[in-house]
């Protein structure tokens, strides 16, 4: 199964609502790198508020993904970061420093605009 | 329960009560008897003696409840354990003595009667114990939980701002609880900034520092910004000492500085009203 | 007394079936929404290694009740090729696949217990418990 990715406006829209699993997790990252390439948009809002845990193989991904991102010009916001989620990677020793976060999608998408209009 | 044993109690309860009071009273280091009055001394005196010739008589039941309420009494009361056993002891002391005064022990019964007496003096001795350590251990989680109760709460300030005031010292398992009501309670109030006020935590070494710092950290993964507040000289030099870095996080000196920075993050101020006479 | 569950390890499949069957047991023993995901992590870590270095191995989850206290037990048995240092896996950063290195560190924070021994060329055995608070 793939992960939907939409385009609203400048950004891409992707909401994460089941578990990942590996293969999952790498389809995605090739799928937003493409998308990206192919619409040019400046900017990822990824919502994580349905996935209930993260292990140091989904956070690799993600980091990657997002580094990835960034190399092609489009900054990532990643919103939704359960309380249980955010203290396991803690634990884990997992920052994701130099990730932006916010709280839900839609401070998400005014984060990105902040950050874009800059 | 030998019958002589019981029947020499019972005939001189007033005269053994009397010389029991007077002794604890004199034995004991004072402890007690400076923190109660004579009255209250005397008649808890009263219903332990009471207590002890309730057990004499046999009545199992009766004398079960009456020895609980008695351990919870003693232990509300804050008489110390040592009292209550030997209290115990002398009670036993005395009635040897009298007995073997009065001639009711002789040199042929006194193996079997001491035997007996024994048995009965260690068997309520545990129960006691038992019954008083059960009641502390209640007090004890009781508290605990009431501690646990007390020991984080997150409040919403303004609209996006929240401040969890810390207070008192920080274990590794209260930490995990700090983390858990500050997450969940950053996100349940959609708060953009968050703040931690540490005024009232006296020791601030490494073990709290690095749970207020994975705090901070994961504050920032649920989307908000974490403030460290009321900072005091002693606990900047320690961190700073300790070699802590905490660079990467705001800090303030006070939650009043804290809160003005966060009013200002979510753009606002507060003013002064202008035309007010 | 115990309940033991488990799962092989073969594919990257079976880490997702570990993970739901680590979830599940710890949801029906009480625990919180943050220890479920610990321990979910936890078995995560543990059956991605085993996946990654072993090839092949299992991952067993046992109910316990130790003093009427309820618990997690997770443990990961392989006979892969060992581990010659083990002080070496358990420092953070340090990884040999290309990921984090925060796998077995990880886990000894994610859980209240935690134990390992390997042989090298004969293979590793790690247990991890979290008890219900």
């Amino acid at each position: 199964m793939r992960i939907p990715i939409l385009k609203l406006y400048n950004c891409l829209l992707v909401s994460i609502q089941w578990e990942l699993d590996d293969q999952t997790a790498l389809q995605f990252q090739e799928d937003l790198l493409q998308k990206i390439h192919e619409t040019s948009v400046s900017g990822v809002v990824i919502d994580l508020t349905s996935i209930d845990f993260i292990d140091s193989f989904i956070a690799k991904v993600l980091g990657d993904v997002i580094d990835m991102s960034n190399l092609m010009g489009a900054k990532v916001v990643i919103t939704g970061i359960q309380p249980a989620v955010a203290i396991t990677l803690i634990e884990l020793g997992i920052g994701l420093n130099n990730v932006l976060t916010a709280i839900d999608l839609e401070k998400g998408l005014e984060k990105l605009q902040q950050e874009l209009g800059e | 329960m030998n019958k002589l044993i019981f029947t020499f109690i019972e005939a001189h309860k007033i005269d053994i009560l009397e010389e029991w009071i007077r002794t604890t009273k004199d034995e004991n280091d004072d402890r007690v008897v400076r923190v109660v009055s004579d009255q209250v001394f005397n008649s808890t005196s009263r219903e332990f003696a009471d207590l002890i010739i309730t057990n004499l008589k046999g009545d199992k039941g009766d004398y079960h409840t009456r020895l609980k309420e008695f351990a919870e009494k003693v232990v509300r009361l804050g008489w110390p354990l040592t009292f209550v056993s030997s209290g115990l002891h002398t009670f036993g002391v005395i009635v040897f003595k009298r007995m073997e005064q009065s001639g009711v022990m002789t040199i042929e019964n006194q193996r079997s009667l001491f035997r007996e007496f024994d048995e009965w003096m260690t068997s309520m001795n545990i129960e006691i114990i038992g019954i008083y350590a059960t009641t502390w251990e209640k007090t004890v989680s009781l508290q605990k939980i009431a501690l646990q109760e007390l020991s984080a709460p997150l409040i919403p300030v303004f609209e996006r701002i929240t401040v969890m005031p810390l207070v008192g010292t920080i274990d590794t398992e209260r930490a995990k609880q700090i983390m858990e009501n500050l997450l969940k309670g950053a996100v349940k109030h959609r708060s953009e900034v968050v703040l931690i006020d540490i005024t009232g935590v006296p020791v601030v070494d490494t073990m709290v520092a690095h749970h207020i710092i994975q705090a901070a950290e994961a504050v920032r993964l649920v989307g908000a910004k974490c403030m460290l507040c009321g900072i005091r000289p002693e606990i900047a030099q320690t961190i700073v000492s300790l070699g802590i870095d905490l660079t990467q996080f705001t800090t303030k000196n006070s939650l009043q500085k804290g809160i003005e920075a966060a009013l200002e993050i979510t753009n606002r101020k507060i003013v002064n009203m202008e035309g007010l006479k | 007394m115990s309940i033991q569950s488990c799962v092989t390890i073969i594919n990257e499949w079976d880490i997702v079936a570990a993970r739901q069957l680590g979830r599940n047991v710890a949801k029906e023993l009480g625990f919180g929404t943050v220890d479920q995901a610990r321990i979910t992590t936890a078995i995560s870590e543990l059956a991605r290694n085993i996946y990654l270095y072993a090839g092949k191995g299992q991952i067993c989850i046992d109910k316990l009740f130790d003093g009427g206290k309820p618990g997690v037990k997770i443990s990961a048995i392989d006979s892969g090729p060992g581990i010659s240092d083990i002080r070496q896996v358990m420092e953070d950063g340090y990884s040999t696949s290309g990921g984090l290195g925060a796998g077995l560190p990880g886990v000894k924070r994610l859980m209240d217990q935690f134990e390992i021994e390997s042989i090298p060329g004969d293979g590793t055995k790690i247990k991890a418990t979290k008890w219900l608070r």
